[in-house]
């Protein structure tokens, strides 16, 4: 078997090696270790030749504070002989990357380099202690459980986190910024600058343009003076593509707005194949915000009417964002001081679907479903740029020296995902969340974003985490349950009750120590006792012996933990305002080698392209050519059965899951209607892409390809 | 064959729902959701990796998109065009018609590469570089002496596979080895979408090919397929001295010709016919071959648009499907 690889591999360097995984071998096998030594290739040639060398650790430390490369103040907060022991204890894991784009990504995006871009100064191993001891900020025990956690894989920091902690000159270790903008000049200015800031220090921006007066609307009651959201969209696209961090990467941003706003056409117009160059919107990512009364017309088939957010605000004295459409809807169909306009719904939600299949976009929040799930009081308008953030905002006002006259608050998150297989092989899945809600927390203590106020002012009172999960698919098969299966959507639920609990459990042990809880607890259902009426009038237990099974080794949450975890909390409070998000996981499910997030895999043999790897292949967790019958990919389990999983999830989710949804190109517009109607009916919150797959038309196809069969 | 007489006498409407050949139908759906436009990909992305090239590759790259360029217009202003009068069927001008223009967006969109990516001096020098080259010169001549008016149709269509299937991939070969090491990818792509196309014209055409070829005596035919490999010879002998003098700088040129072959047996098995280099000669750089298919790429949204977003059939939804 080696003796005829050696000779088919003779000679090819480590991305035709790499390649060779996307092409199936004379047996029609796939060609695993060709990646493998691919990986090795990578290390062997390239890696280990451009590694700086240092004779002991205090030699590579001392250089790395003189040099500028490590923050002084992370390593001066633990004794020299810690250090030691820690670095030591990472060495002697013996960490290997699994996969070629694993090993690729790490070097290419996160490792430590000399400034000339050419030669690394870390291992794997040095940059995980680096994010351990950043977070646990001089408590060396720890210190040691992070580091722990992290080199396992059972928790992975989101990439701002991973790739700052523990660097002199960094970016901010926060992923998510979102941001709202009002009806005012002042507002308007404020955000395109603080989209600026926010991208100079990396993280995705979101901003809502809901409350904006649409195109024609009057300015100082002179009738169609207005331009509408296009041109603030076209001011944010440059503005996000202007500021990178450092070239690292692209500036990215989104932004939103309700279904029920007059400029929605045009808004999803920017997106169309044959939008003139003036309105294409190439590079920002859109979302519409959409409440229950659409779908309730659009049952009835009539005609949906939009408001002018300028006239909403008039009339009830409050910005358009903060009215709920679906229960205002006849109130203001009736008010003859709102102007209005009417398309009719049905062809509404098939604009939407075009939209999607040539561009992916827009995002869909499901503004009710939302709110209704939220523990917090306020208002949720809007999502961010991977759709799984929910937390409530407030505006703000300015003075006309754009100055704040009442300081709001905005949104920011710190996101990472738990490894579901890893947490699972244990030791202990309680412990587990526990250390990912620290090293969260204390990546929301050690953040202060000073260029935006209200950003800063938002985390400050919320201490808002997003903690997520990746590799559902990669345990499933692994433990042979098909995704999407009655045991898998069951494993789903219980799985997300007993992170739910935990986590809960972490932050209110946090606010006893702390002596604190975020502002707004009080008013919050967790205060009340009735956020966890759920948990205690029923179990979220395995119920199938298959499922019982996989969680053997695990301890679950009962009915009686849940009581005195509401007592607990009932009489402590809770840290964070936000405890879960499951975001999509791009590059840091390739490091840790898990699938991404809770969706099922996209093609066996993954093509991942980036702007900084190029096109890499990437097989997914676990995959053995024995067991591929558990790796139907995206397309083939169709929506229904992801759809399912993650309705599971959400149900125990506080924020929102970055949910995709498959089609092949077959597919009509009308498909991705009926996955819409059914997301929303299961109590989805938010739907991220669209993604389509189109066969090559017989006689076209690469011969022997592996993502191209089916 | 149409009858001339009776076209002139009446004009006939296209009617879809009447079809001769259904594989028409197939091939005008794939390419209509197929359309796109240059603006699409986010090229500008790509500056910074093009000041990261060496000048000798700059200019590498520059020359080979101006032979691409040139086959494009070739085949948008004369080869569809002289395949459209020898349509079957409506059906089938109809098919061609939207070939033509798509290759016109391809010659299109590799100005769009340069004036993103270039300065004009870089790219006139380039389009004087493929005026006076005598391979690129060769190549073009040899195709374009087959669409020549009176020239045997089933001839035009071999050059024409040859061209969409073979004659390119020299060209295409650069930015797939470039983005194979994660340069120029948004030029990739759409050069990926390009490489969508041509794959659907070159089977299209091939397709048509061996219908008509089923309809020629074997002695025809015999004359045909000589035809088909002598000219795939005179093709092959210019093609590997184009790529040598382009690729010979990068050390490339091996690799390209074993893409070359994989090609020309890919173009030879459009027209139905067997291949000509065995396997061997075909072992295409797993790197490159890998990034010839567009499906179920998984990219990264934030850096680029992919190329695998279609235009949709829309289906206004029921009553049914609002059953909550």
């Amino acid at each position: 078997m080696l003796d005829r690889n050696d000779s088919l591999t003779e000679g090819l360097d480590y991305h035709a090696l790499n390649a060779m995984l996307n092409l199936y071998d004379a047996d029609g096998n796939i060609r695993f270790e060709a990646d493998r030594l691919a990986a090795r290739q990578y290390f062997l040639t390239h890696v280990n030749q451009n590694t700086v060398f240092f004779h002991s650790l205090d030699e590579k430390l001392e250089y790395l504070v003189e040099q500028g490369y490590y923050e002084a103040e992370v390593l001066a907060a633990y004794p020299t002989a810690f250090l030691h022991e820690i670095w030591a204890a990472a060495f002697a894991k013996k960490f290997r990357f699994p996969t070629f784009l694993g090993a690729f990504k790490y070097y290419t995006s996160y490792t430590l380099k000399t400034r000339d871009g050419k030669r690394y100064l870390e291992r794997y191993e040095d940059r995980v202690v680096m994010c351990a001891l950043a977070l646990a900020r001089g408590d060396q025990a720890l210190a040691m459980s992070f580091m722990e956690e992290i080199l396992s894989g059972r928790f992975q920091p989101a990439t701002p986190t991973f790739l700052n902690a523990g660097k002199k000159s960094r970016g901010e270790l926060i992923s998510c910024f979102l941001l709202r903008l009002e009806d005012n000049m002042e507002s308007i200015g404020r955000g395109i600058n603080s989209a600026l800031q926010l991208s100079k220090r990396g993280g995705g921006v979101a901003l809502m343009l809901t409350n904006i007066r649409e195109h024609g609307a009057p300015i100082k009651g002179i009738e169609n003076q207005s331009s509408g959201v296009i041109p603030i969209m076209k001011l944010l696209e440059d503005s996000f593509s202007y500021a990178n961090q450092l070239g690292a990467r692209q500036g990215a941003g989104a932004v939103y707005l309700n279904a029920h706003h007059p400029d929605i056409l045009r808004f999803l117009d920017t997106k169309r194949e044959n939008a003139d160059e003036k309105i294409r919107i190439k590079t920002l990512s859109l979302g519409v915000v959409i409440p229950d009364i659409t779908f309730e017309l659009a049952k009835r088939n009539e005609e949906m009417y939009l408001f002018s957010p300028h006239d909403v605000e008039k009339v009830y004295g409050v910005p358009f964002s903060e009215i709920s459409v679906s229960e205002k809807y006849a109130e203001m169909v009736d008010d003859k001081r709102i102007a209005k306009k009417k398309i009719n719904a049905r062809a509404f939600f098939q604009t939407l679907a075009e939209i999607q299949f040539e561009s992916g976009y827009p995002y869909i929040m499901f503004e009710d479903t939302v709110n209704r799930m939220n523990p917090i009081a306020g208002r949720i308008t809007m999502s961010n740029l991977c759709s799984e953030i929910l937390q409530v905002n407030e505006a703000s006002t300015f003075k006309d020296d754009l100055s704040y006259d009442h300081l709001g608050t905005d949104i920011s998150c710190n996101l990472g995902s738990l490894n579901i297989a890893k947490a699972m092989d244990g030791p202990d899945l309680g412990a587990t969340v526990e250390a990912a809600i620290r090293a969260l927390t204390a990546v929301s203590e050690m953040s202060a974003i000073d260029s935006v106020p209200s950003v800063r002012r938002g985390n400050d009172e919320s201490h808002a985490i997003g903690l997520g999960q990746m590799n559902l698919h990669g345990y499933l098969a692994r433990e042979h349950v098909h995704y999407g299966s009655p045991e898998g959507i069951e494993f789903t639920s219980v799985y997300f009750a007993a992170v739910a609990y935990h986590a809960i459990r972490a932050s209110c042990a946090l606010a006893r120590e702390k002596g604190e809880s975020f502002r707004g607890f009080e008013t919050s259902t967790y205060a009340s006792g009735t956020f966890f009426d759920k948990y205690t009038s029923r179990d979220w237990l395995p119920e199938s012996a298959r499922v019982q099974a996989l969680f053997a080794d695990v301890t679950l949450p009962t009915r009686a933990d849940w009581e005195a975890l509401r007592t607990e909390v009932m009489t402590h409070g809770l840290y964070n305002r936000n405890l879960q998000a499951v975001p999509p996981t791009g590059s840091i499910s390739y490091i840790n080698n898990a699938t991404s997030s809770i969706h099922p895999i996209v093609s066996k043999i993954e093509i991942r392209k980036e702007g900084k790897i190029g096109r890499v292949y990437y097989p997914a967790p676990f995959m053995t050519n024995e067991n591929l019958a558990y790796y139907r990919d995206a397309y083939e389990i169709g929506p229904d059965a992801l759809i399912d999983t993650y309705a599971a999830a959400t149900e125990h989710v506080d924020q929102g899951l970055s949910l995709t949804l498959f089609f092949p190109a077959e597919a009509t517009t009308r498909d991705i209607n009926r996955a819409q109607i059914q997301a929303w009916k299961k109590g989805i919150k938010t739907i991220y892409y669209v993604r389509l797959r189109q066969t090559a038309l017989e006689g076209t196809e690469v011969e022997g390809c592996v993502s191209c069969t089916l | 064959m149409k009858d001339e007489l009776a076209r002139t006498a009446v004009p006939r409407a296209i009617n879809w729902n009447r079809l001769q050949d259904e594989k028409d139908l197939e091939v005008w759906n794939r390419l209509t959701v197929n359309f796109w436009l240059p603006e699409k990909v986010p090229l500008s992305n790509d500056v910074q990796s093009w000041a990261s090239l060496r000048p000798e590759e700059q200019q590498l790259t520059i020359r080979v998109f101006t032979g691409l360029t040139l086959l494009d217009t070739i085949q948008n202003a004369l080869g569809a065009p002289a395949l459209m009068a020898d349509a079957v069927t409506p059906h089938e001008e109809a098919v061609l018609s939207n070939i033509a223009f798509m290759e016109a967006v391809h010659a299109r969109s590799y100005s769009s590469i340069f004036s993103t990516l270039c300065s004009t001096r870089e790219v006139d020098e380039a389009f004087r570089w493929s005026e006076e080259n005598p391979h690129l010169q060769a190549k073009a001549r040899a195709v374009l002496n087959t669409y020549a008016p009176g020239a045997d149709p089933l001839k035009r269509k071999i050059a024409s596979v040859f061209l969409e299937s073979f004659l390119f991939y020299s060209g295409f070969y650069l930015p797939m080895y470039w983005s194979s090491r994660a340069k120029l990818t948004n030029t990739a792509d759409l050069i990926r979408l390009i490489i969508r196309d041509e794959a659907v014209h070159g089977y299209y055409i091939g397709y048509k090919f061996q219908r008509g070829l089923e309809r020629e005596t074997s002695e025809r035919r015999a004359e045909l397929k000589d035809y088909a490999f002598g000219l795939l010879f005179e093709l092959y002998d210019i093609e590997a001295k184009y790529t040598e003098e382009l690729y010979d700088g990068l050390g490339l040129s091996e690799e390209v010709k074993s893409f070359l072959h994989y090609n020309a047996n890919k173009a030879l098995q459009n027209l139905g016919f067997e291949a000509l280099f065995p396997a061997e000669a075909c072992a295409v750089n797993p790197a490159i071959l890998a990034a010839l298919s567009p499906d179920s790429e998984n990219h990264d949204f934030f850096s680029g648009s992919g190329s695998s977003y279609v235009i949709g059939r829309a289906v206004a939804t029921e009553d049914e499907d609002w059953d909550f």
